[in-house]
Parts: C-alpha cells; sequence; structure tokens
C-alpha cells in the first residue's frame, strides 16, 4: 500500500500547512492497527488527543447554578392596593377619553335635534369651509353637493 | 437572532474550557477554579450576550485570561509561563513488555513536554491540536495574530517531535 500520501500529510503537518480535516485524516490513520513501522514513531503525536479524560463532573453543573442563583435574590414585590389598581385606572382614563372623543366626532350635541336634516347640513357646511382650502366657485359646488345628498341621517350613536 | 441560555449554551462548554485552564494552569484544582470563575463572570455580562458572535469564543477568552492571572499569581512556585526544564523520564523500567505500560508512558512523555512549552503554544495546541479550531477562531480567543498563531503552533509541533523522538530514542 501505498503511504506517500499520509506521508505528505505528515510534511505539511509539521509545516502546519495541513488543513483540519487532513489532521482528521493523520489521527485516522494512527489510531488504526496496520500503521507501518517506519511511521510508528508518530504515531503517540496523534492520539494522545484521544485522551480525553480531563472532565468534570455534573456536581459541577449544580454548583454553578447554586452559585448564580445566590447572586440574584429574587425579590418578591408586595404589591400594594393602589399599585394593583393603577393598570384599571390607566385603562379607564383612555377609554373615557375615546368615548368623548367619539362623541365629539359623531354629533354637536350642544345643538337641538328639532330639524336633524337642516342641523346636519349646517353642520356639513362648517365642516367643509374650515376644513377644504379650495376656492370659493368650488366650495359653492360642494355645498350645493352637501345639500342635496343628504338622505336621512343616521341616529347618532352615543 | 438566537436566544443565548447559560443552562444551554454556557454550561456545556465546562470541560472545553477546563481543558484549557488546565492546559495553562497545570493544576487540576486551579484549572476548575477557573471554570467556576469563567462561567460566573459571564453570568455577570449577560446583558452583552445579545452582541456576541461565537457564545464558545467568548468564554474562552475569558477562561484563558483568567487561567494566566492565576498562574501569575502563583509565579515563584515550580510552575512558570515559560518552557521549563524538561526532566526526561527514565525508560530504564520500561523494559516491562506490557505494551500497555510503555504506551502510558509515551502518552505521558507527549503530555508533559507540551506543558513545559511556553503557555502561547501550549494554548494553541491545546485549542487546534484538541477543540479543532481554525486559525482564525483561535487568532480570535487568544487576541493575536493569525501570523501569531501559525508561528506558535509551528514551534510546538516542532519541539514536540523533537523532544519525544529524542526520547523515544529516535534521534532526527
Amino acid at each position: 500500500m501505498d503511504y506517500k500520501y499520509i506521508e505528505q500529510l505528515l510534511e505539511r503537518y509539521f509545516q502546519c500547512e495541513s488543513t483540519l480535516k487532513e489532521e482528521e485524516i493523520l489521527r485516522s490513520f494512527f489510531s488504526q492497527e496496520d500503521v507501518p513501522v517506519w511511521l510508528m514513531k508518530y504515531q503517540t503525536l496523534f492520539t494522545y488527543e484521544a485522551e480525553k479524560e480531563q472532565l468534570l463532573g455534573d456536581d459541577f453543573d449544580e454548583r454553578i447554578l447554586e452559585m448564580i442563583e445566590q447572586s440574584e435574590p429574587v425579590k418578591a414585590r408586595v404589591l400594594t392596593l393602589t399599585q394593583r389598581l393603577k393598570p384599571l385606572l390607566k385603562a379607564a382614563a383612555v377609554v373615557a377619553v375615546l368615548l368623548t372623543l367619539g362623541n365629539a366626532a359623531q354629533a354637536p350635541w350642544d345643538r337641538g335635534w328639532d330639524n336633524p336634516q337642516e342641523e346636519y347640513a349646517k353642520y356639513h357646511q362648517q365642516e367643509t369651509d374650515s376644513i377644504n382650502m379650495v376656492g370659493p366657485v368650488q366650495a359653492e359646488n360642494l355645498m350645493g353637493d352637501s345639500i342635496s345628498s343628504v338622505v336621512a341621517p343616521e341616529a347618532p350613536k352615543y | 437572532m438566537k436566544k443565548v441560555s447559560f443552562r444551554n449554551d454556557v454550561l456545556p462548554l465546562k470541560n472545553k474550557l477546563y481543558r484549557l485552564a488546565l492546559r495553562i494552569t497545570l493544576t487540576p484544582e486551579d484549572a476548575e477554579d477557573v471554570v467556576q470563575e469563567t462561567m460566573m463572570k459571564v453570568w455577570n455580562r449577560r446583558n452583552q450576550w445579545d452582541q456576541i458572535e461565537s457564545m464558545e469564543a467568548f468564554c474562552l477568552t475569558i477562561c484563558r485570561n483568567l487561567a494566566l492571572d492565576k498562574t501569575r499569581k502563583m509565579a515563584g512556585s515550580e510552575q512558570s509561563l515559560d518552557a521549563n526544564e524538561l526532566e526526561t523520564p527514565d525508560h530504564s523500567h520500561s523494559a516491562n513488555p506490557e505494551e500497555q505500560v510503555i504506551q502510558q508512558d509515551r502518552l505521558r512523555l507527549v503530555r508533559d513536554i507540551i506543558d513545559s512549552l511556553p503557555e502561547k503554544q501550549r494554548s494553541v495546541m491545546q485549542l487546534r491540536d484538541f477543540e479543532g479550531k481554525s486559525y482564525k477562531e483561535i487568532a480570535a480567543i487568544m487576541e493575536i495574530s493569525e501570523e501569531q498563531v501559525k508561528v506558535n503552533i509551528f514551534r510546538a509541533r516542532q519541539t514536540v517531535k523533537q523532544r519525544f523522538l529524542e526520547s523515544e530514542g529516535y534521534g532526527i
């Protein structure tokens, strides 16, 4: 059998040109039974790492985890009643604001509802006038549109 | 980004860290202390975990630095960081035909030679030949250049080969 390849790898190994894969090949080669006589002298150099006897036991894990827990005492916070209610109060406040805004957007509640159609038209016109930056001609057209397109308005939702 | 867990990502490294620490401190008790200190240090830096690319390299770097610190503190006692005078083991008793004993002798010889190398050479050998790290990874862990990694591995391998073969009576 031709051991030229192994001898090449050996050369590369001692020149530190070998890859991890090539080094793995050398280790496999030297861990087998039939190592040729003239290569035997190198055998130990490639098999000594296999003896990975240095180990830490499981009790080590336990100790470390214990040490960590000791350094971080979990403080059980006693929540006072006020602290418990705060989130609820916040939520209530948000809901109140939303309702207020919702109502304001719905309808002007300070106006009368005797003539809903007229009131609605007036309101709509107001909105149009204030919001739009269109020219007077277009605004008139819009006004005309809004009045004529008013149908029976929906009941205001409170 | 994968969430790093101490239990699953850090603790399992303990033996790898131990082997490196042992290679540097040469004392099992010190090595175990170093691994413990390393784990605590890593735990205390958990707010940085998200930014770390390789948890293993991070831990190995801390481990090595702590091991070096420990060894320096011990300076003045027998163990030094630099090459020691290697006591050539007495091989006269290995006229014992038991192949196993001879093999054990050889293994111990190699380990002794490695342990007597300067720390940098020892560490690169450990990381390359034991832990199978690439030159790039080793450079990152030891905070040296890849070129320096190669130089140290070269010197280490040459020294080990030379001393081992001489000791075994092979000559070069």
